[in-house]
């Protein structure tokens, strides 16, 4: 009768949520009362206490690598604001006394409320000087204006 | 007499304190207890001085929240009407309140006062009354919206209360078979005994069938998940889309006293209300006795809320269809099913 | 080309007419086929030292030159066989040896030849595993060019550009063989009217302009033509500007003016001066309206112009000849001065039309003119005869109405805050801010002849149409619609449908 195999499956359902329900109350219990188990009642990682680790390909706030003498090692060449698909980054490039370096961002800033963390800006550099690997991922602010990082000062 | 309107006047007071109270830590028993059966953990952060009690100060932070937003009124809508659908919607479901018997009568000062604001004689009519005039404040508030996304998800909700209205007053036809009174007290004193000598003379035992009828209904009263159509929060859009702030608040309020009001008719009705079964043999104190049974109460009104919010938060929405269907083509001919069994029943012992 | 004796020839495999004396180089392109070439330039004869142009002619051993074959009656061109390919990667090869991957800080980088040439036509991986040869990266050569000699190929464009062109002949070829370097003669710098052209004609990035270096990205550029207004020669010019992010949704930022391409007119060569009007098109500018000096944020030009409307009305008929001044000039284009007359000295009846325009300056001899305005033929063929202001006239009048700020290279600012203090109602249309704001009483921002559409009429009388070549920003409207605001304030029909 489908009528039946409704109903069973109905209370198959409530089963399982309830039988969740009181094992995850059981171990909360437990942790209540100090005794440590290895399975825990919930799966949640309480974040700002609690942190997981990132992955390594985890894409975080970007940064501008340096040379060995500390200048950055961008040579402005603003491919990745080429590349760029949420228009997030500007670059004003400066003349460098070095006529080997020659081209160098003065102003190098990403606006993370733009930024969508595609990494194509790390793809596109041809000398390897943003990449997003900080961990940073606390990213929030209370201005709009917090959200417009300058890079080339990190 | 004196004395007598200020018993009323604090039973009054009691009673609506203890099931705002109830409503309100529904709100956090909901989040909770979805978080325990999801493996998560739930709101726990709101605290106070740094006591967080897993999350109890959470319904207080929400209330303060919705205290302070903006009393928003949509263009063009009535600002009166626009307060007065929740307040309605708030009013008659708290209102049921006054008729549920939370224990027997005590005797106090040589005077006798059941616990239970007003004793009426057809106290499950005016239940029954209360709760439909509910749908006035859906309907008044999908119409001060002057959103017709608002108004047909109150329509929604207006179609599915009547319809289930229905069922659920056929479901408590046979109850009345049973115990032949519309008087709540008497209905609890009427399940007092036991049956075959071991069952309690629940209504459960009685009326099954009447049982099912009556929660399935009631469950499709309170507009909460398998029937949330009228508000369908996630997906279609409901009667409330215009509201904010403090008379969200009061809408959600008045779901969650529904919630309550439902666990304490099933409670009422079908499970004994105060009654403790198996403790005819015992010699307590009077006053030990008044305790028990309103601690019996409110420990089944509070199986019952967990029950509904397991139901909740296990099943998947109904189609719209499905709801109509399952309420005429299920519920009602089982109701009337029911009716005639008992009938027969009555008719052969 | 009529008149022109033509020749028959086959181009891979198509018959083509070329007229006599052409090139194949120039043939081909005549019929759509483009031959790869660095140091061939329309303007100049071939030299053929790039090698790059080599195509493959019927009945010779070795592969010609495009550049510099004449075509004869009968020729068989191939342009595309695979020796034609070989030949063309090698010769890349061969520049690309020296040739320093700069491309990320080059300034050509995106209208680069080589780098185009090499997508299209090389794609070769890299054989050398020497290191490249180190040059000066940095000779400053004269008017802010900045010469690379690692970038440079070598196909001489510079040195017959300031030979033939100019005729001034600064830049040379020192040394031989691998050694070969341009350079000027004993350190004199180049120092000419045209020397911006030098960084247009170079293929590569060896010449940069200090104007323009490092501050965008070639395909960042959107190209708005348009025609030069700094002298009445008319050149045809490219303004390139940047819009979007960091700018603001309604900015624009202009980063240069290139040559454009007129051979009835300029060529592919303007002058410095042309080129240094990138200045006027973003810098100084008025965007708001100005009342008594202070900006108005939220005063629009329209409502501040219905005043002026309800001052012109309000002088009886009779007197407005003696009473209405306006002062027009000659960077307006046509449009703008028909719909002027048609105000002014038909419907008002002014008497008091006068022009003030920028002072002529020396003629170089070449494209720029000594008149230093782009409508002068114009102003004459809409009907006006134009005379400079009198500041006593002016300052007998109640309202008055100028246009531009060039009454102060004729008059001291002094002379004309005396003139005009004692005029009740006194209006500036000007697209730069400048001392005149402060004798104005409403001053209205006005798009420069970049922002506008229009036609000139040049010193040869060639009459020339041109579209906006960039957005004026918001609230900037050109005198056009002023005028056709003005025109229907005061109840004149000018036929079409209005913006006010």
């Amino acid at each position: 009768m489908k009528i039946g195999r409704v109903l069973k499956e109905l209370l198959r359902g409530a089963g399982i949520t309830a039988r969740h329900f009181f094992v995850n109350m059981v171990f909360h219990t437990l942790k209540l009362f100090g005794v440590r188990t290895k399975r825990r009642g919930a799966v949640t990682i309480q974040y700002p206490e609690e942190r997981k680790e990132l992955s390594p390909r985890h894409r975080s706030l970007h940064r501008v690598l340096s040379r060995e003498d500390g200048k950055p090692r961008c040579v402005a060449c603003m491919l990745c604001v080429t590349v760029c698909p949420s228009e997030c980054l500007s670059v004003e490039a400066a003349e460098d006394d070095d006529p080997e370096v020659q081209k160098y961002p003065a102003r190098f800033v990403v606006d993370l409320s733009r930024c969508c963390f595609c990494g194509f800006c790390v793809e596109a550099c041809p000398v390897d000087a943003i990449r997003m690997d900080t961990g940073e991922i606390r990213l929030a602010s209370y201005a709009r204006s917090g959200l417009d990082l300058p890079l080339e000062k990190r | 007499m004196l004395v007598d309107v200020l018993i009323v006047l604090v039973k009054v007071v009691l009673t609506l304190t203890w099931t705002l109270l109830l409503a309100l830590f529904l709100t956090w028993v909901e989040r909770k207890q979805s978080a325990v059966m999801q493996d998560r953990i739930g709101a726990n952060r709101a605290s106070v001085f740094g006591l967080r009690l897993f999350g109890l100060f959470q319904p207080f932070a929400d209330a303060i929240k919705m205290l302070f937003k903006e009393d928003f009124v949509p263009s063009f809508s009535q600002r009166f009407l626009h307060w007065l659908a929740p307040a309605i919607s708030f009013f008659f479901v708290a209102v049921t309140m006054v008729a549920v018997p939370f224990g027997d009568a005590v005797r106090l000062f040589g005077r006798r006062i059941p616990l239970q604001v007003a004793d009426l004689n057809a106290a499950l009519l005016f239940v029954l009354a209360m709760l439909s005039l509910g749908i006035y404040g859906i309907l008044i508030g999908g119409w001060a919206s002057r959103n017709r996304f608002a108004l047909i998800g109150s329509l929604r909700g207006a179609a599915q209360i009547i319809s289930y209205e229905v069922a659920l007053g056929l479901s408590l036809v046979g109850l009345i078979m049973v115990f032949p009174s519309l008087r709540l007290s008497k209905i609890v004193e009427f399940q007092g005994g036991t049956l075959f000598g071991f069952l309690p003379k629940w209504g459960i035992f009685l009326q099954p069938l009447g049982f099912a009828v009556f929660f399935l209904a009631g469950l499709a009263e309170t507009k909460r998940v398998p029937f949330d159509l009228p508000e369908g929060e996630s997906e279609i859009i409901g009667f409330y889309t215009e509201y904010g702030g403090l008379k969200f608040g009061l809408f959600m309020f008045a779901d969650f006293l529904e919630v309550i009001v439902l666990s304490s008719l099933a409670v009422t009705l079908f499970f004994g209300g105060w009654q403790v079964p198996w403790l005819g043999g015992l010699k307590l104190a009077p006053w030990a006795v008044t305790v028990l049974q309103v601690l019996a109460f409110n420990l089944k009104v509070f199986f019952f809320c967990w029950l509904q919010v397991l139901v909740r938060w296990t099943y998947p929405r109904f189609r719209y269809d499905q709801l109509m269907d399952f309420g005429w083509k299920v519920l009602v001919p089982l109701g009337v099913v029911n009716i005639l069994v008992t009938g027969l029943v009555l008719a052969l012992r | 080309m009529s008149g022109m004796k033509m020749v028959g020839l086959k181009l891979d495999g198509r018959t083509v007419q070329a007229p006599e004396g052409t090139s194949v180089l120039k043939a081909a392109e005549l019929a759509g086929i483009a031959i790869p070439h660095f140091c061939y330039h329309p303007a100049f004869e071939a030299e053929g030292n790039c090698r790059m142009c080599l195509v493959e002619i019927e009945d010779l051993p070795k592969l010609e030159l495009a550049c510099s074959t004449v075509v004869r009656e009968g020729l068989i061109v191939r342009t595309s066989t695979p020796s034609v390919l070989q030949a063309r990667k090698d010769v890349l090869e061969f520049l690309l040896a020296e040739h320093p991957l700069d491309c990320p800080i080059c300034d050509k980088a995106g209208e680069c030849k080589l780098q185009e040439y090499y997508d299209r036509h090389g794609l070769f991986p890299g054989r050398f595993v020497e290191a490249k040869e180190k040059r000066d990266k940095k000779v400053a050569i004269g008017k802010g060019l900045l010469l690379d000699r690692e970038r440079c190929i070598l196909c001489t464009r510079c040195v017959r550009f300031l030979r033939k062109v100019t005729g001034t002949g600064e830049l040379g070829v020192f040394e031989r063989g691998v050694r070969a370097e341009i350079g000027t003669y004993d350190g004199v710098p180049v120092d000419n009217n045209y020397s911006g052209n030098l960084v247009d004609i170079c293929p590569v990035g060896a010449i940069t302009d200090t104007d323009f270096r490092f501050k965008t990205r070639a395909w960042f550029l959107k190209k708005g033509p348009t025609v030069c207004p700094i002298c009445s020669r008319g050149c045809a010019v490219v303004v390139e500007s940047v819009t979007g992010y960091p700018l603001g949704i309604d900015e624009r930022k202009v980063f240069r003016i290139k040559a454009g391409e007129n051979p009835s007119v300029n060529g592919t060569w303007i002058c410095d001066l042309g080129r240094a009007g990138r200045r006027d098109i973003d810098e100084r500018r008025h965007v708001r309206v100005m009342k008594n000096a202070v900006p108005e944020e939220e005063l629009s030009w329209q409502k501040a112009l219905a005043d002026v409307t309800a001052r012109i009305r309000a002088v009886p008929g009779p007197e407005r000849s003696a009473k209405i001044a306006v002062v027009l000039n000659s960077r307006l284009t046509c449009e703008e001065l028909v719909l002027a007359r048609r105000i002014f000295a038909e419907s008002l009846g002014l008497g008091k039309i006068s022009f003030a325009d920028p002072k002529p300056g020396a003629a170089d001899g070449f494209l720029l003119t000594e008149e230093r305005v782009p409508n002068a033929r114009g102003v004459l063929q809409s009907g006006f005869s134009p005379v400079l202001p009198d500041l006593d006239t002016l300052a007998a009048a109640e309202v008055v109405l100028v246009f531009g700020s060039h009454l102060l290279e004729h008059f001291s600012e002094e002379a004309i805050s005396r003139a005009l203090a004692g005029i009740p109602s006194k209006f500036l249309f000007s697209a730069h801010a400048g001392p005149l704001d402060r004798s104005a009483e409403i001053v209205f921002p006005v798009a420069v002849p970049a922002e506008k559409s229009g036609t000139y009429v040049n010193i040869d009388g060639l009459r020339q149409s041109f579209g906006r070549a960039v957005e004026p920003p918001p609230g900037v409207v050109p005198e056009l619609e002023i005028f056709g605001c003005l025109a229907n304030g005061l109840g004149l029909n000018r036929g079409e449908p209005d913006a006010c």
